[in-house]
């Protein structure tokens, strides 16, 4: 059996390997590499500097556990944004399979940084059953959804919320998610109701969120890990999307090189030639 | 009747939530829309419910009757019942109850099920890894293209192929931005909303007419 064949058979756990040392090493052995902003992450920052400060947002936490490398930076660092501008920040979730605890957790340990009050300056509605009605009914009502927080206590009795009624109180939301909720966060709430929002997602599902971008429906885009680190740089607080830049950087060449090597196997080993003599 | 009553619900609920967009909210329509968004929302957390009782009748059947694999339905059952008790019992009593820092569904959820489903979304990189390498081959044009944009799109959203890219004659991460995200991608993608969302118009007005009868388990 030639080289090429033999490459061309490889066996997988070779290269399962492989990218376990390239996702370990660069945790090991920092990088400081050089992060381009590109324009749709510019846009983001731009439209939250461009929130009145202490005005009142939503930030919304739409994704799984299962994407927390990819958004929680996103969600952390919008945090850290409307923080520093005094804003007052509600959050909430649409996915019950852990949404309420992400922002839970999240929003408590970025509102400690900046001294924030709980029930003052942020709130944690939690979630509700049906995306859709939750979206559409908030635009009469915020309380009638949800009557209490994600805590159990009743919104009238934090102070933040006795300011707020439904969409014309609030002056801007950040959506973070990893799935098809942003999509009716558009059609709803920004085509019916006109509140300016933004979007962060996973790299998988950014593409098609290019669409509302250039109608203007969402005012930025952030792309996974690296629009979260692209955001993290442009608020001057690099964190675990910035860390994370040199393991996704190994292994996207990693698999480029596989990509490389599996066709050479492929053409130079013999099974190209063949399939093509058919 | 039993069909009669459901495309008779399903009719006048579709056609308020339908008409409510044209209507002021602070009169008596716009208080009927909320009023069925609000029965929305309580109907669906019952379906919730069902979901629960769901799978834990279709795991203990294959428990009782020793099916195969029965020991991993168990683990199903546990895992829901120690997720999902603590949670809905009052904090009041205890502070191991509820969803706050410091409850059982707190320390769980934390601790295993986040990892957990993490740890799954993370194999991926590995399958896609080992997929690309045996899968990813330049055996026609079209797939050669694919091939070479995927490339430089994976190059593009990295720093160190950025840097890359930026060594290479012309601007191509401008390019791949300009043309590709938002040229060619966004021209696809644009075509798959607007087709989805007339075809879930569509299906949203076969239910509302009763013309679509599956979601009642009828042909």
């Amino acid at each position: 059996m030639g080289f090429w064949q033999k490459l061309e058979q490889m066996d997988r756990r070779w290269i399962y390997l492989m990218v376990a040392i390239a996702v370990i090493v660069p945790f090991i052995v920092p990088a400081d590499l050089p992060i381009s902003i590109t324009p749709e992450a510019q846009m983001v920052f731009d439209a939250v500097e461009a929130v009145p400060d202490g005005s009142t947002v939503f930030v919304v936490f739409d994704y799984y556990p299962s994407t927390i490398a990819e958004c929680e930076p996103m969600a952390r660092t919008a945090l850290r944004h409307f923080f520093r501008k005094n804003c007052k920040v509600i959050t909430l979730s649409n996915i019950p399979l852990g949404g309420p605890s992400m922002a839970e957790a999240v929003s408590r340990s970025v509102a400690e940084e900046f001294g924030k009050e709980y029930g003052v300056d942020f709130v944690n509605l939690g979630y509700k059953y049906g995306y859709v009605a939750v979206m559409t009914g908030m635009g009469t009502s915020i309380e009638s959804i949800f009557p209490t927080d994600n805590s159990g206590t009743p919104l009238s009795e934090l102070p933040l919320m006795s300011k707020v009624t439904n969409y014309k109180d609030i002056s801007f939301i950040f959506e973070v998610a990893d799935n098809s909720t942003a999509d009716y966060w558009v059609s709803i709430v920004n085509a019916q109701y006109g509140v300016p929002m933004v979007c962060g997602t996973t790299a998988v599902g950014a593409p098609k969120y290019y669409a509302f971008v250039a109608a203007r429906q969402f005012l930025g885009l952030l792309g996974g890990m690296k629009g979260a680190a692209e955001y993290e740089i442009l608020i001057g607080h690099k964190d675990d999307a910035v860390k994370g830049m040199g393991a996704q950087s190994l292994v996207h060449l990693l698999i480029i090189a596989l990509v490389i090597l599996g066709n050479l196997g492929y053409f130079l080993g013999g099974t190209g030639r063949r399939e093509k003599l058919g | 009747m039993r069909t009669t009553i459901p495309i008779i619900v399903a009719f006048l609920s579709g056609l308020v939530l339908a008409l409510a967009p044209f209507f002021r909210e602070d009169n008596w329509f716009g208080g009927l829309k909320q009023e069925l968004t609000e029965w929305l929302i309580i109907v669906g957390g019952f379906t919730l419910l069902l979901g629960v009782v769901s799978i834990t009748r279709v795991n203990w059947t294959a428990v009782t009757r020793r099916k195969e694999g029965w020991g991993y339905k168990v683990l199903t059952l546990v895992a829901v019942f120690a997720m999902a008790i603590p949670s809905v019992l009052s904090p009041e009593w205890s502070t191991l109850f509820g969803r706050a820092d410091g409850s059982i569904y707190d320390w769980l959820f934390v601790n295993l099920q986040s990892p957990m489903m993490a740890t799954m979304f993370a194999t991926l990189a590995f399958y896609i890894a080992s997929a690309a390498y045996r899968a990813f081959r330049a055996r026609s044009v079209e797939a050669t293209i694919l091939l070479i944009t995927a490339t430089l799109v994976m190059l593009w959203r990295v720093p160190m192929g950025e840097w890359i890219l930026e060594r290479l004659p012309g601007d191509i991460p401008y390019l791949l931005n300009t043309y590709i995200m938002g040229g060619a991608n966004m021209a696809v993608q644009r075509g798959i909303i607007i087709g989805a969302a007339l075809g879930a118009a569509s299906m949203s007005l076969r239910i509302i007419l009763g013309i679509e009868r599956t979601y009642m388990g009828k042909g």
